[in-house]
């Protein structure tokens, strides 16, 4: 609980105003402000002195940025992809990079100055600072390996996202507040759920919330045709399918569930997503057949292989 | 009573009542895996009035076993808590994000009743996790283009003067997963990222005044002192409007991972601009530009360009009651209920459809209608195993329509991520279930 006197409170009440100027706080001095003013504006406005080239950056990158941003800023499971993504923008899974996305050099600074790594923020020197962001640069093909980022030569980074990013012009829809006719029923399409995607831990079963809350049945059937929205996960896991998967899961060999079969993933798909995924990454013994890891297909990521999972999942539903 | 919806929609409403019977198929399927006690629940299901599930010996005429003993005597819980016959959660998807330390959890408003949220229940949003920030150790520094920089200890900050102020705090990607289809069968998860509290602090502008902001001062850094350091740049104009510093939610200090024990509130605007554990405020002539204003929370449109400093969260609504898990277990008298908001200002009114947005009637708001807050909307009707494809549509008081999903994606595409408020539908099935669905 917090301790305040009343009497102050009522004193501080009647205050307001000039009064109040001698009251509260008391000046920050050069170096307490020193301590905390970390923030850098893409003006290069706080930028301390040092610098760094990707070649310098690189070893550091590995060591400290690797294990969750991937070897060559790709990504591991869910962690940030930093490289790549070019002109992917206007594509149904834009991958927004440093390189595709970010509009300044400086935010990639400052942001790996005060969070990064993400379990020791703040504990990297200046120079390592310019070092990685150099080499995250340089994944990007923004820079030359053994260019030398630093407090004046950061101005001459350029990029190329920088002019595509406009201030809010909302509201920039206009609905109606209509009471009758409103639409055309007979235009109506009625899209529902993917299956198995919601958490259901909650849902007991004598809660009266249906057993198809579950994720072993959606409200779809064999027969009918009602259009199943993908993804983003799984509209990217396409192509690993494609390449990776299709050759069994495609026509159910060796025991594999094949794709578009709903009986054949329901009950897979009530194990829930990531038991799926681990089953895939890790290879599965199951009644029928033999999942091996990663269908065999080693050099793909844990991602990847997550993705053609929703793929097949949610088209089988 | 009149049907809910035209003659029109006949054609619809069949189809649903056929996806409605096939899943009553599948429960049959149910009923052979799991026995007995599920198929009781299918079968009475929305037809019967609910059978009491309790101890008999409990029950009248017998007097309950409660009564004939004492209870607890006073501070046998000095903090309170709620009955251990509820069970009110925050709730994450997992899937979501990397790690727990940098992610979301949904507030319960399937279970809420109200405007407030209760403070154990407010939804969660950190990047790096809750530090623990002792009181005595808490400082914030307010400097930049300012006349005097100051540092403010929390006792300084709870000596000015006050306000107190109800308000919602909404996550920008609250329903950010189901712009390209309907993926969360919970309202917990297509809504839940939206929190209200009643709020107690020093309005910034006191704050800003108190320091003097130069007049070049256009923008303010708000950093936060996890180890995210989250930060925002927040236009003059706001920090001098409304923004606040806040030390309490709902009368006591704030909960740590609500920002223990300083944040910042910018009332109707995302959520993360309200910086939490707030340590240092830098007023300046630019903005920042940092990490959360570029990389995230700006908004892809489909021709690849991005809109940015999307703060003020639009007007949007959804049916709290029925949703999926609050299905209609009985027929009979039913209060359609849900929760209304916009970060411009008050809501003035909600709208339901029960068809799927052919025809609409106005809900009446209940209780406290207060701008940027939470406001809860109640239609009292009858419900008699029709399917219903439920609607509501919010506007306020600056004549903004909570718009259709077509109409948001005509103009921002699907790959926008943040600032979905479209019209939301639930389908209720013959047997009382509730789908979410989608209606292009």
């Amino acid at each position: 609980m917090f301790k305040l006197p009343s009497a102050l409170m009522a004193a501080a009440l009647l205050c307001v105003g000039p009064a109040m100027a001698a009251d509260f706080g008391r000046p920050a001095t050069e170096a307490e402000i020193a301590g905390w003013d970390i923030d850098i504006r893409p003006d290069g406005q706080g930028l301390p002195v040092g610098g760094g080239t990707a070649e310098q950056g690189e070893p550091v990158y590995e060591a400290k940025c690797a294990m969750c941003h991937g070897s060559f800023g790709e990504g591991v499971d869910r962690w940030p992809v930093l490289a790549g993504g070019e002109d992917s923008l206007t594509e149904d899974k834009p991958e927004k990079t440093v390189g595709s996305y970010w509009p300044y050099a400086s935010t990639l600074w400052d942001y790996i100055h005060r969070a990064m790594p993400y379990t020791a923020p703040q504990s990297l020197t200046d120079d390592e600072v310019y070092q990685i962001t150099a080499y995250v640069l340089y994944l990007n093909d923004l820079v030359e390996y053994d260019w030398e980022l630093n407090q004046d030569t950061f101005v001459e980074v350029e990029m190329p996202n920088q002019d595509s990013f406009f201030v809010d012009n909302r509201p920039d829809v206009v609905n109606t507040r209509c009471f009758e006719n409103c639409a055309d029923p007979a235009a109506l399409q009625v899209v529902g759920t993917i299956g198995g995607v919601s958490p259901t831990g909650h849902f007991k079963e004598d809660s009266g919330v249906a057993s198809s809350h579950y994720g072993d049945d959606a409200p779809t059937d064999e027969g009918e045709a009602v259009a199943v929205a993908l993804s983003a996960d799984a509209i990217a896991g396409e192509a690993t399918y494609q390449q990776a998967c299709l050759a069994c899961h495609g026509s159910g060999i060796a025991g594999a569930p094949k794709v578009g079969v709903k009986d054949q993933w329901t009950q897979r798909v009530a194990q829930g997503l990531s038991t799926m995924v681990e089953h895939a990454i890790q290879g599965y013994q199951g009644e029928n057949g033999y999942m091996p890891p990663k269908g065999g297909h080693m050099n793909l990521s844990d991602e990847a292989v997550a993705q053609a999972v929703s793929f097949m999942a949610e088209s089988s539903q | 009573m009149k049907s809910l919806y035209e003659p029109g929609t006949q054609d619809l409403m069949q189809a649903v009542a056929k996806e409605a019977s096939q899943l009553k198929g599948s429960d049959r399927r149910d009923f052979l895996r799991k026995g007995l006690a599920v198929a009781a629940g299918v079968t009475a299901g929305a037809a019967t009035p609910a059978i009491a599930k309790g101890n008999s010996a409990d029950m009248a005429p017998n007097v309950p076993s409660w009564t004939k003993q004492l209870g607890r005597g006073v501070v046998a819980r000095p903090y309170g808590r709620p009955s251990d016959f509820t069970d009110l959660q925050r709730r994450t998807v997992p899937w979501l994000t990397a790690s727990p330390e940098s992610s979301i959890s949904f507030s319960p408003l399937q279970d809420l009743k109200g405007i407030i949220t209760p403070s154990g229940l407010h939804f969660e949003r950190y990047h790096g996790g809750i530090p623990e920030v002792p009181p005595e150790s808490y400082q914030l520094m307010v400097h930049g283009l300012v006349d005097r920089p100051l540092i403010f200890t929390l006792e300084d900050l709870m000596r000015m003067p006050s306000v107190t102020e109800v308000r919602f705090i909404e996550c920008p990607a609250n329903g950010g997963m189901e712009w390209k289809g309907a993926q969360m069968e919970a309202l917990q998860f297509t809504h839940g990222m939206i929190s209200c509290s009643e709020w107690t602090g020093v309005r910034l502008s006191t704050l800003l005044e108190y320091v003097g902001v130069k007049p070049e001062g256009k923008w303010v850094l708000a950093e936060g002192s996890d180890a995210a350091g989250m930060s925002r740049s927040i236009p003059i104009e706001k920090a001098l409007d409304d923004a606040l510093i806040c030390y309490a939610q709902n009368g006591e200090p704030l909960r740590p991972e609500q920002g223990f024990p300083v944040r910042l509130m910018n009332p109707g605007w995302e959520g993360n601009t309200s910086v939490k554990w707030l340590r240092r405020l830098e007023v300046g002539d630019k903005p920042w530009y940092h990490r959360e204003e570029t990389s995230k929370y700006t908004d892809l449109m489909p021709d690849g360009r991005s809109r940015k400093f999307t703060f003020v969260q639009e007007t949007n609504s959804v049916v709290t009651n029925p949703c999926p898990e609050n299905p209609i277990k009985q027929k009979g008298f039913i209060e359609i209920e849900g929760l209304a908001w916009s970060g411009r200002g008050s809501i003035k009114a909600v709208d339901l459809s029960f068809d799927g947005g052919v025809t609409w009637r106005k809900a009446e708001l209940k209780g406290l209608v207060i701008p940027k807050a939470l406001t809860r909307f109640s239609f009292k009707t009858e419900w008699n195993g029709e399917p219903w494809m439920i609607q509501s549509r919010a506007i306020d008081d600056t004549g903004y329509v909570q718009p259709t999903l077509a109409q948001l994606r005509e103009e921002r595409g699907t790959n926008s991520i943040y600032h979905k408020n479209s019209i939301h539908t639930w389908n209720v099935h013959a047997n009382g279930e509730v789908h979410n669905v989608q209606i292009t």
